[in-house]
């Protein structure tokens, strides 16, 4: 016999048995469907992270508050420096650095959280005061509208730019209720669902007004402010633009009556002289301040960071993918050796007929690397299914499946196949007939 | 066809030698049909396995159709056993979750010849066995004599030189009993050999040749 037949009589082995070979598929199935799903969230989140931290352009330089500390092979550890301190960095500082050579641009970042209102509507947003640089600096694009200008920064002028959540909850356009903390019922909640339905499908006949709030007038810790532009949807994890208030920096130290930046990012004049420019900016602040209570981070030392939190969740992914081949593998085993058991008369009846010893042992093997791996493609498909629902459908952060983890989950289910499929090979494989014709 | 020399088989158990087989001598002809009685623990059943190739001897000579068991290797023994040996058991031995037809096409799943003829003589068989009908149907679905028919075909498919049934009837009533030996009738004047041990003087009876087995030594 050929072992193609042993192939198909172990085609014909699963399905005949394919209740019992159903629970034993199920704990590869959840196996390789844990590990496609934690590969595409460790990638998701590594590639948000990398996003986000790698948006600071290489020629660019962070200054952020607290003081990062050099670990034992002389890198930074940001990691350590990203907890909260009080920030100690002013305004000041920021105009001292543009005096600094080779400084291209300092886009300083002053960050609060107040109350906005529009109407009847109050939210609570995230108000960052900064340059006119920003929108370059911080990747931010423009969903209408237009950033403020220079003129409009040093004038103190009371102009906004909105983050698209900002804009629709003033709007009342978001479809889960905003953090209402004063005012009036909201006018959306008071509509019947029909109602509301009704104003979605017949949008275009709502009127300017209600569409849009650029040229509108809102109000931040009761001055009013024009808003002059909408920033595009930015959902990112963790740092998302979306639910920030956008003014300049010079009207925000007034309206906040905030002091402290969050942050500086420095932009140098080129690629070549970063470096340089890294040491003159920390003995300019150092100049200015009585400690160091701040830091200053390269792009390089930023990734080298992320390069850390990337490490973690790789070898996690490691740990939990060997821990559920391990539950599976062994699952699988156990069910096989039980019908190898159940069906030592079969083996027994099989062997008088004339099957070897060898065929009999490649029927069992070929059974059980067929349902690791039909169980591993399944796992991988509902693994991908759930991916392209949460991508569909959640904004935090996109699932990151790549082609090398499919295959690395199908070569693991066939290696899993092949080696848990020896020991109850071997063991059907070695009955005796005689023996296994009487077993009851 | 078959020929046995002093043949001797023992079993351990422990430190405990039981000694079945004591120096068995047998020779049957090609085309006879030949029954072997005997009590319960008489060695029947060891002797049907020896016969089979299902167990090795350990002292003595065996030749199946002129060629010497004892000296072959197990593959040789296997493909021996696929190609001259058909067998029908007292509990039938069909495979459950396999349906009429593929049981009986079995033997021929693990033999040399070519599966695409093969299957019309697995069809011929049922029909002669009037199962024809029921070629599809698992064998829970059939009748204790319904299942040894199939048995039977199964044992014949392969057109094997020896029959080697073990009380063929003992799971049966008296009236499938006699349609079953005609079955082995009908088969023993088609020309098989056909070695049947049974401790049913009628099933015995009905044989050309009958020997007692007592005290492990054919008599």
């Amino acid at each position: 016999m050929k072992l193609f037949t042993a192939f198909k009589l172990a085609c014909f082995g699963l399905w005949s048995n394919r209740y019992r070979v159903l629970s034993a598929m199920t704990g590869v199935v959840i196996g390789m469907f844990a590990v496609i799903v934690l590969t595409a969230i460790a990638i998701g989140v590594k590639d948000t992270l990398m996003k986000q931290m790698g948006s600071l352009g290489a020629e660019q330089i962070l200054v952020m508050p607290g003081r990062v500390l050099d670990t034992a092979n002389g890198q930074k550890d940001i990691l350590s420096g990203l907890t909260s301190v009080p920030s100690t960095l002013t305004y000041e500082d920021a105009l001292a650095l543009k005096d600094v050579p080779n400084v291209k641009t300092v886009t300083p970042q002053l960050e609060t959280v107040n109350f906005v209102n529009y109407g009847d509507k109050t939210i609570q947003s995230a108000i960052v005061g900064t340059t006119d640089q920003y929108s370059r600096v911080q990747h931010a694009k423009l969903a209408e509208g237009r950033f403020f200008t220079k003129e409009e920064q040093f004038a103190e002028a009371k102009v906004v730019v909105v983050g698209n959540n900002i804009h629709d909850s003033l709007l009342g356009k978001n479809g889960v209720p905003e953090p209402e903390v004063n005012g009036s019922a909201d006018v959306e909640e008071t509509k019947t669902w029909w109602k509301r339905i009704l104003d979605k499908l017949l949008g275009d006949n709502v009127s300017a007004q209600e569409n849009s709030l650029v040229g509108q007038m809102i109000t931040i810790n009761k001055e009013s402010f024009e808003v002059i532009g909408v920033l595009a949807p930015n959902a990112t994890l963790g740092s998302s633009t979306d639910n920030n208030v956008v003014m300049p920096i010079e009207t925000a130290l007034v309206t906040t009556e905030m002091k402290n930046l969050t942050k500086m990012i420095v932009e140098t004049s080129s690629l070549e002289v970063v470096d340089e420019v890294d040491g003159a900016v920390f003995n300019s602040l150092a100049a200015n301040h009585s400690e160091i209570d701040f830091s200053v981070v390269k792009q390089d030392q930023m990734l080298g960071a992320l390069g850390k939190v990337t490490s973690i969740l790789q070898v996690m992914l490691v740990g939990i993918t060997v821990t559920a081949l391990f539950i599976s593998g062994t699952g699988i085993m156990n069910v096989m050796v039980m019908s190898v058991r159940e069906r030592t008369r079969e083996i027994g009846i099989r062997k008088a007929l004339g099957a070897t010893t060898f065929e009999i042992m490649m029927q069992f093997f070929f059974e059980t690397l067929l349902l690791c791996i039909i169980g591993g493609a399944i796992g991988i498909g509902l693994g991908y299914a759930i991916i392209e629902v949460w991508n569909s459908n959640i904004e935090i952060f996109a699932l990151v499946l790549p082609m090398w983890a499919v295959k690395l989950a199908l070569y693991t289910s066939v290696a899993i196949g092949s080696l848990v499929g020896i020991y109850p090979a071997l063991k059907a494989a070695s009955m005796k007939p005689s023996k296994a014709l009487r077993f009851e | 066809m078959i020929e046995l020399k002093d043949v001797r088989k023992h079993y351990r158990s422990g430190n405990l030698k039981s000694e079945v087989l004591r120096g068995v001598n047998l020779q049957v002809k090609k085309g006879e049909y030949v029954a072997i009685m005997g009590k319960s623990g008489s060695g029947k059943s060891t002797m049907l396995n020896l016969l089979g190739t299902l167990d090795v001897l350990d002292a003595g000579e065996y030749k199946l159709a002129g060629k010497s068991v004892h000296k072959m290797r197990r593959g040789k023994r296997v493909r021996l056993r696929n190609e001259e040996i058909g067998f029908v058991f007292q509990h039938f031995q069909l495979i459950p979750n396999l349906s009429v037809f593929q049981n009986v096409l079995l033997p021929l799943t693990y033999g040399r010849k070519r599966l695409g003829k093969k299957k019309g003589r697995v069809l011929t068989l049922l029909d002669e066995m009037g199962l024809l009908d029921k070629r599809n149907q698992k064998p829970d679905r059939l009748s204790g004599g319904e299942k040894q028919r199939v048995a039977i075909a199964r044992a014949l498919v392969n057109e094997p030189g020896l029959i080697l049934a073990d009380e063929p009837t003992g799971s049966l009533d008296e009236e499938t009993t006699e349609s079953i030996l005609s079955v082995f009738d009908r088969v023993h004047e088609q020309g098989a050999t056909i070695v049947v041990i049974t401790h049913d003087l009628e099933v015995a009876e009905r044989a050309d040749r009958i020997l007692r087995l007592h005290n492990g030594v054919l008599v």
